[in-house]
Parts: structure tokens; C-alpha cells; sequence
């Protein structure tokens, strides 16, 4: 049973919009919380929030306030800036990754209204999705016209996809692994053998010394 | 009349739509957990949905992390200490907010990573089908199978993945312990040794005033 148009399209907006059963927590005025991500090159990432403060007059947490802002700042594997930006009480921030490895997405409240909230409280609902989770299948349908089959294959291709690319950052980390282990190796080797000369020497080098000191002195 | 029927199918795809997404989630996240912090996730579930939590500490100190699984009325479902990794299953009893934190508070320094895996409820349909009276075809279910045993994959990549951050991580430690601490005693080697002879040296050496000569 396709879609219909209209139907995919209204879908699409409800996408859009933060989900409401979301994993929540809640975060200091100046707090700072950071995740991380580790993944494969040329993955998408799609994150989504959406932020309650907690009114002390009702006791509760409002539903929607404006003026409140999250900084979001993301960091690739090298620690350099990929995104860093505001967005309002409710926000939606999307990246691909350039490299594999572990990508660090931080967020902060930066607004100034928290103060006069004494004992800010900031409820944040968080969702990140990642590689062939950020795909809206319905949207995709929609799209390229699917049957339902042709939408199964589709999302199985980009599972498979996602196994590949996980597969080959899994190579890349191995191999960093195993150098790692070489160099450790190699300064155990050498390191060693350098410190049992540098002893036998300055052994040698100290008897050498005090015996022509105390002949000199003609203690010996 | 044809609109109004049409308006009303779509009306009601789109709630089908909505609801699906509403009630089946999934959270992964890793975050870290300075020393003594304690962090905790909250989610509203609602009466009958099976729920998996999952957790597995990534770095830091004996890798292991306090978890602590709270029903809406603050009833504790699952609570285990400074545990590696686990996995805990149930189906929710009732409806509200259930809460879930981990704890480092037994650590002075250690800060860890940990990562958790959160499931709630099945998967939403791939879309949906507001009149779905037959079977799944042959086809069909082939796929379904196949996308089963596709994310079972991903998840023990997943954990594998961790396992071998893990190992890296601590070797990335070691050479650099070596590293230091190999340069480090070489150096005070050198500096011991020739010291030694220096102070060996000033006990005979000749002073104006005091000087005790040996056979004098």
C-alpha cells in the first residue's frame, strides 16, 4: 500500500519536529554535557532537542520557552571545530563525518534569562540518530515512488552499507592498534638495551674516575 | 464526498505515523562521567512496552560504573555495582517516567566513558499500513528476517567496537607510560652516577681548615 503524497509530506513535517517521547535529562545553567560518537567516514548524523525549563513559580516544567538557546558545538576526531552554532529552545543539527573516529558533540545552554530563574533547571529531550537511522523511510517512498518491497530491499541495502563502512573503520582502528603495540615494542627493545649500556658505561666510566682521583691524592 | 473520505485516510496514516513514533524509540548515547558525578536519563514509557537497557564502559579506571534502573514510582527494577557491562530486560508495569543513572561516585580520580543502548518498545513498521489484513508475503518475511539478523550484526559491532576502544586505549597508555618513563630513567641514570662521584669526590677533597688526612 503506497503512500500518498500529502500524507508522506504531513510525515515528513511531524519528522521535522522534535519527538516527544524522547530520552531526557536535566542540565545546570552553565553546565556543559558532551557526547560522543564513534564512527565511520561519510556517516550522517542527525541530532534533535528540545528544551523545558523548570518554572519554580508552578513547580513544573514549561512547555515551550522562547529565548532560550543551546549552543551546540561539535568537535571531529583531530579536536577541530566541524559545527559550532545556536539554535533556539528547540533545535536540529545534522553533520556527515569526514573521518572515522570518535566526534564529540557538546551542548550548553548560553541564555542570559536562566539568571533570573534562580536554581535553573533545564530539561533537555535528546535524540541522535546515525548512520541508517537518519533515513526517513516513508520520506524515500514518497520520494522514488517504492513498493513496499522495494522499500524493504532499500533499507537492507543500507544496513549492509552501514556494516561495510563499520567493517572498514574496524580495519583502520586495528591497524592503529597494532602500531601502537609495535612502537611500544620498540621503545621497550631499544630503551632497555640503551639504559644496560648507559649503566655499564657510567659503571666503568665511575671506577675509571675514582681510581685515578685517589692515585692522585695518593690515598691508594 | 471523494475528498472528504481522502482527507480522512490521510488524517488517519498520519496519526498511525505519529503514534508508531511515539511509542517505539531506541537511544544510544556515550557520554562521560567525571569522578564523583552521577548522571541520570529519564524516560516517559508507557504500560506494556518491553524495554532492553543496556550499558558498557568504554575508558577509565577498572572500567566498571554503578547503574541504577527506577520505575515511575521510584521502585528500583535493576541496581548493580561497579558492573563492566550489562544487559537488563523488562516490560514496564506502569505508566510514567521511568529513570535510569550512572554512578561514579566511588571513584576519587577516575573519570569514565560509558555508553548505553536504550530500547523501548518494537521498531516502528518501515511504514504505515492502515490496512494491513493479509499475511506477510514469503518475500516479505524474508526481508524482515534478514533486517533482524542485520541489526543483531550492527549491535555486536557495536560492542565489539568498545571492547576494542578499550584495548586500544589502554595500550595507547602503555607506550606512552614506556615512552616516559624510559627517558626518564636513563636520565636520572646519568644524573645519579655522576652525582655519586661528585659527592664521593668532595669527601677528599682538600679544604683550608678542616681536612682529615689519611696516614698524616
Amino acid at each position: 500500500m503506497m503512500l500518498t503524497a500529502p500524507g508522506a509530506g504531513i510525515i515528513i513535517l511531524f519528522a521535522w519536529l522534535s519527538p516527544s517521547n524522547a530520552l531526557y535529562f536535566h542540565i545546570g545553567e552553565t553546565e556543559k554535557k558532551c557526547f560522543i560518537e564513534e564512527i565511520p567516514d561519510e556517516t550522517m548524523v542527525i541530532g534533535k532537542y528540545r528544551t523545558q525549563l523548570w518554572d519554580k513559580q508552578m513547580g513544573s516544567f514549561l512547555q515551550a520557552t522562547p529565548g532560550l538557546g543551546m549552543h551546540v558545538e561539535i568537535k571531529d576526531p583531530d579536536t577541530k571545530i566541524i559545527l559550532s552554532r545556536q539554535y533556539g529552545s528547540d533545535g536540529r543539527f545534522t553533520f556527515t563525518s569526514h573521518t572515522p573516529g570518535e566526534h564529540q558533540i557538546c551542548l550548553h545552554s548560553n541564555s542570559t534569562k536562566m539568571a533570573l530563574f534562580a536554581g535553573g533547571k533545564l530539561r533537555v529531550h535528546l535524540d541522535i540518530q546515525v548512520g541508517e537511522h537518519t533515513n526517513n523511510y516513508p520520506e524515500i517512498a514518497a520520494k522514488d515512488k517504492l513498493t513496499e518491497l522495494q522499500l524493504r530491499a532499500r533499507q537492507l541495502l543500507d544496513q549492509v552499507e552501514q556494516i561495510q563502512k563499520e567493517q572498514n573503520y574496524q580495519q583502520y582502528r586495528e591497524e592503529r592498534f597494532r602500531m601502537t603495540s609495535e612502537s611500544t615494542n620498540q621503545h621497550v627493545l631499544w630503551w632497555s638495551i640503551a639504559q644496560t649500556l648507559i649503566l655499564i658505561v657510567t659503571g666503568i666510566w665511575q671506577l675509571k674516575h675514582l681510581k685515578s682521583f685517589f692515585e692522585a691524592k695518593k690515598l691508594v | 464526498m471523494c475528498s472528504y473520505h481522502g482527507t480522512i485516510r490521510l488524517f488517519v496514516q498520519v496519526l498511525w505515523a505519529h503514534l508508531l513514533c511515539g511509542w517505539a524509540f531506541g537511544s544510544e548515547l556515550t557520554f562521560e562521567l567525571p569522578d564523583n558525578a552521577k548522571q541520570c536519563f529519564y524516560e516517559d514509557i508507557t504500560v506494556g512496552t518491553k524495554c532492553t537497557l543496556e550499558f558498557q564502559v568504554v575508558t577509565g579506571g577498572h572500567y566498571d560504573v554503578d547503574c541504577r534502573l527506577e520505575d515511575a514510582d521510584g521502585t528500583v527494577l535493576y541496581k548493580e555495582m561497579k558492573k563492566q557491562y550489562d544487559s537488563f530486560t523488562f516490560t514496564a508495569a506502569k505508566n510514567g517516567t521511568y529513570k535510569f543513572c550512572f554512578s561514579n561516585e566511588f571513584s576519587t580520580f577516575t573519570h569514565k566513558t560509558v555508553y548505553f543502548d536504550f530500547q523501548v518498545g518494537e521498531d516502528p513498521p518501515l511504514f504505515p499500513n492502515e490496512n494491513r489484513v493479509t499475511a506477510l508475503t514469503q518475500m516479505e518475511s524474508a526481508c524482515v528476517s534478514i533486517h533482524e539478523a542485520l541489526k543483531s550484526v550492527i549491535d555486536y559491532q557495536t560492542h565489539f567496537r568498545l571492547r576494542e576502544g578499550q584495548g586500544r586505549s589502554r595500550a595507547e597508555d602503555l607506550n606512552t607510560r614506556v615512552a616516559f618513563w624510559s627517558i626518564g630513567e636513563a636520565f636520572i641514570l646519568l644524573v645519579v652516577s655522576i652525582s655519586q662521584v661528585v659527592l664521593l669526590r668532595s669527601f677528599f677533597s682538600d679544604r683550608k681548615t678542616t681536612t682529615t688526612r689519611v696516614g698524616s
